[in-house]
Parts: structure tokens; C-alpha cells; sequence
């Protein structure tokens, strides 16, 4: 493992591993919460009523996985939606590219996008490339995020999440078999080539927005503007000073002031 | 022994000093974060990324000090921008023959009162944009700037040391020991020695 350029997908591309969440058969009985805390050894995190039944509110250090319930005001009562908030396991990972420490953020055979402790420096750019706003951070300043449980599935087997879940919301699988399953049942499926192919995808009936997914999730504009342009430029600057001086050294040479020159030539520095 | 005369006080040199070892410092540790995998192996040189990661920060602070101090010390020499000035930078310092004559430069000549204003304005962007990302999670827009100022002047700077060593002998004596033979400064800073009434 441990490729840190999201860009190189290879050996990845053949058989890469990934979910497909299909918010409409989610009950929001939150057994995948409960499966990936145990699975990762993750303590609870102590909440407080907010008056709602989603809890926690958000992803944090010690929950890779939460179900966010979006409550529409109907007629009568309101429609629930639930979506699962967790890494996508982006192909073209802005986290992985952006973060300046080597091999803190990498990427399995699988697909998967997993972080080392050990080697994070605690600089928290991860969270400012990420399209998801996923990456959190314990009280170390580490990153802490979901890894496709990438321990149990490079040893065959499925992720926590997917196992505990009861319904079929969450199905772990090959990518490409998950999408030919999603749109045979007749559903549009999110994240197929978004940022070469998310290792997370939604089977959808409806509009992506309606589910708080971003509708078309982009690259980080500023990591793609100093990988494509700024980063070659600059090493082309470098190189003509140094080339430059080297050829202004032997052709021209170095500006020598003598004692006894009186030439009035030379000249200033 | 030639004649000597003081061109830099104990002072500017310590800042010219404090801001040239941060600067590298910064420079080599952010080169080895931007280019991990070409240049990692900077910050392995340094003790490791954690320990590198320290000096970045830190490091950045000493450098925003020593830019604090610049900008008292030669800001303003730097504006005061003359005729002569514009004419030795049309024709480059007059670095492309041996015959040139340049226009009289005052204390500090043209290329040098460039080199000072750029340092000052990006290295103010790099500061900002730094302290940004350090103090809170942010937005890549400031990763960007960060990195686009940083790049101008690991190109400025090595130019700069090009021109203050090898290209003009004598020259790095006035970082380290601060004066110079008078026969030198008269034919590179004329216009400042005729200022100062030295002979």
C-alpha cells in the first residue's frame, strides 16, 4: 500500500472495493453506529438532548460512521430521509493530496483511504481538501476518520457497517458489481465517476440535494490549481535561476572591484 | 589594508540574519511538506516530520518577527525610488556585459531595494496565510496563496544569494561583518558615499 498520490489508481482500478448505501431502505436503527464503534474500539462521545432523535449530531474523533436524519415538514407530520455520513473514499482523493506528510494518508489495494496516526502531523489541511467535510480530529490533532474497515476486508471480509446493517441500506462489494445491482433495481446511482468513481455510492430515487449530498462534488480547485500549474511552474523557475546564474557565472562573470581600478568600468552590484 | 567603511550596523545584520536562517529554514521544511514524495526527505534531515512540523510553526513565528524588523529597519530606504534606480534595473544592473557602466546607486542599489519590497509583500502574504492555516482548519484558499508566494520566493531568494556571493565578490562581508573597503563602496554605491562625504 501507502501510494500518497490519489491520482495513480492502479492496481486499485481492478476489483475496487466500495458501498452502496440506499438511503431508502435505511430504518435509522443506527446497528451500523453501534457496529463500527465496536469494530474500532471507539468510546461514545456524551451528547445532549437536542430534541431531535439523531445522535450524535455529527461525525466526531470517535464516530466513523453516523446517520443523519433530514426531517421534511409534510402535510401531515414530517418525512424522514436518513443518510449515512462517513468518508467516500474519494478515487481522486483531495485529503490524501493535499496533506504534507508522507504515508499519514494513503490508499489500499481496495480503494480504501486510510490514515496513519503515527505519521499525521496534526496540520489539519485533510479537513480543508475534503468535498465532505469528513476528516475530524481527537485531542491529539490527529486525523480520525473511516477507513472501509480496511483490516477486515483485506482479509475477506465485509465492513462493520455493512454487516450490522439489517436491512440492506449499507451493501459492501466489488464497485462495479454494486452499480450493475443499484441501477438494475432501477435506481441512479451517486458517485459513479465523481472524482474517478467514489469508493462510497448512493442509489438514489430522487434528486442528490434532497439528501444533503453535494450534487456534483468537486476537487478542491486550489489543490488542482498547485498540482497542475503552480507546482511544474515553479520547479521551471527554479531551474532557470539556477541556470541562469550558472551560464551568467561562466559567460559573463562575477563583477570584481580592484583597488587600483580606475577604469570607471564594473559598475554596481 | 584598504580603508574601510561601515555600511551595516550590528543591528541590521542580526536582523538580516534572523531573517535569512528562518527563511531557509522555512523554506526547506515547507519544500519537503509540498514535494513529500520528491523532497520527504528534507524533513527526515530535520529530525523527522513531527520535528519539522515544529519548526514550520515556530519557525514562522521568528520569521514574521524579523519581517516586523525589516519593515522598520529598510522600508523605507527601499521607496526611496530615483531616476537612477529605474535605470539600472532597464538595463538589468548592467549583469549582461562586462562594460556597462551603471547609473551612481545610493546605499542600497536598485536590484537590492527590489529584492526588499517583494520579500516584504509576499513574505507579509506568507505570514498571513501561514498564521491562518496554523491557528485554524481553513480553507485551501489560503494553501494556495501560501504556497504561490512561497514558490516566488524560492525563486527571488536564490537570485538574491547568486548576486550577493558569487556574481559580486565582497559583497557577503557586509551581511557578516558589516563593512566594506571604501574603494568598493564608492564604485558600487557612489551615489551613497559622495551622501556620507567619505573619501
Amino acid at each position: 500500500m501507502a501510494d500518497t498520490n490519489s491520482k495513480k489508481m492502479s492496481g486499485v482500478d481492478t476489483g475496487r472495493k466500495g458501498l452502496m448505501i440506499t438511503p431508502d431502505l435505511c430504518i435509522a436503527c443506527r446497528a451500523c453506529q453501534s457496529a463500527c464503534k465496536q469494530w474500532n474500539k471507539l468510546p461514545g462521545d456524551k451528547t445532549t438532548n437536542r430534541g431531535v432523535y439523531e445522535n450524535p449530531p455529527n461525525l466526531t474523533a470517535n464516530l466513523y460512521n453516523q446517520i443523519h436524519f433530514i426531517e421534511k415538514p409534510q402535510d401531515v407530520g414530517i418525512q424522514w430521509l436518513f443518510v449515512r455520513r462517513a468518508c467516500m473514499h474519494c478515487g481522486e482523493a483531495g485529503c490524501m493530496d493535499i496533506c504534507p506528510a508522507p504515508g499519514a494518508i494513503s490508499r489500499t489495494r481496495e480503494g480504501a483511504v486510510v490514515f496513519d496516526k503515527e505519521k499525521c502531523i496534526g496540520c489539519k489541511l485533510c479537513a480543508a481538501g475534503c468535498p465532505f467535510d469528513v476528516p475530524k480530529f481527537d485531542e491529539n490533532d490527529k486525523i480520525s476518520k473511516c477507513t472501509l474497515c480496511s483490516d477486515r476486508i483485506s482479509n475477506g471480509l465485509s465492513t462493520a457497517c455493512a454487516k450490522g446493517c439489517p436491512t440492506g441500506a449499507i451493501k459492501y462489494g466489488r464497485r462495479d458489481e454494486l452499480t450493475g445491482m443499484a441501477k438494475t433495481a432501477g435506481f441512479n446511482v451517486y458517485g459513479e465517476k465523481d472524482l474517478q468513481g467514489l469508493g462510497v455510492m448512493f442509489a438514489l430515487k430522487g434528486d442528490p440535494t434532497a439528501y444533503e449530498l453535494p450534487a456534483k462534488p468537486a476537487y478542491d480547485s486550489s489543490i488542482a490549481l498547485w498540482d497542475s500549474l503552480i507546482r511544474p511552474l515553479s520547479v521551471i523557475g527554479l531551474g532557470a535561476v539556477a541556470a541562469g546564474a550558472l551560464l551568467h557565472y561562466l559567460t559573463v562573470g562575477p563583477k570584481d572591484v580592484e583597488p587600483d581600478d580606475t577604469s570607471g568600468k564594473g559598475g554596481d552590484q | 589594508m584598504a580603508q574601510m567603511i561601515q555600511k551595516t550596523t550590528c543591528f541590521e545584520r542580526f536582523v538580516h540574519m534572523l531573517l535569512a536562517l528562518s527563511g531557509i529554514a522555512l523554506l526547506l521544511t515547507g519544500l519537503g511538506f509540498l514535494y513529500k514524495n520528491e523532497l520527504g526527505w528534507l524533513n527526515t534531515i530535520f529530525g523527522g516530520v513531527h520535528i519539522a512540523k515544529g519548526i514550520h510553526d515556530w519557525g514562522g513565528l521568528v520569521f514574521i518577527a524579523a519581517l516586523v524588523l525589516s519593515l522598520g529597519t529598510w522600508f523605507t530606504e527601499c521607496l526611496k525610488w530615483s531616476k537612477e534606480d529605474s535605470k539600472w534595473i532597464g538595463m538589468l544592473g548592467g549583469y549582461l556585459s562586462k562594460d556597462k557602466e551603471t547609473p551612481p546607486q545610493g546605499k542600497i542599489n536598485a536590484g537590492q531595494k527590489l529584492v526588499g519590497l517583494l520579500v516584504i509583500a509576499f513574505g507579509a502574504l506568507i505570514g498571513i496565510s501561514g498564521l491562518i492555516m496554523w491557528l485554524s482548519a481553513g480553507s485551501t484558499i489560503w494553501f494556495l496563496l501560501h504556497n504561490i508566494s512561497s514558490m516566488i520566493f524560492a525563486i527571488i531568494i536564490p537570485l538574491h544569494i547568486y548576486m550577493a556571493t558569487a556574481a559580486n565578490p565582497g559583497t557577503f562581508r557586509i551581511m557578516t561583518r558589516g563593512d566594506v573597503p571604501l574603494y568598493w563602496a564608492k564604485k558600487k554605491h557612489a551615489k551613497w558615499i559622495e551622501e556620507t562625504g567619505a573619501k
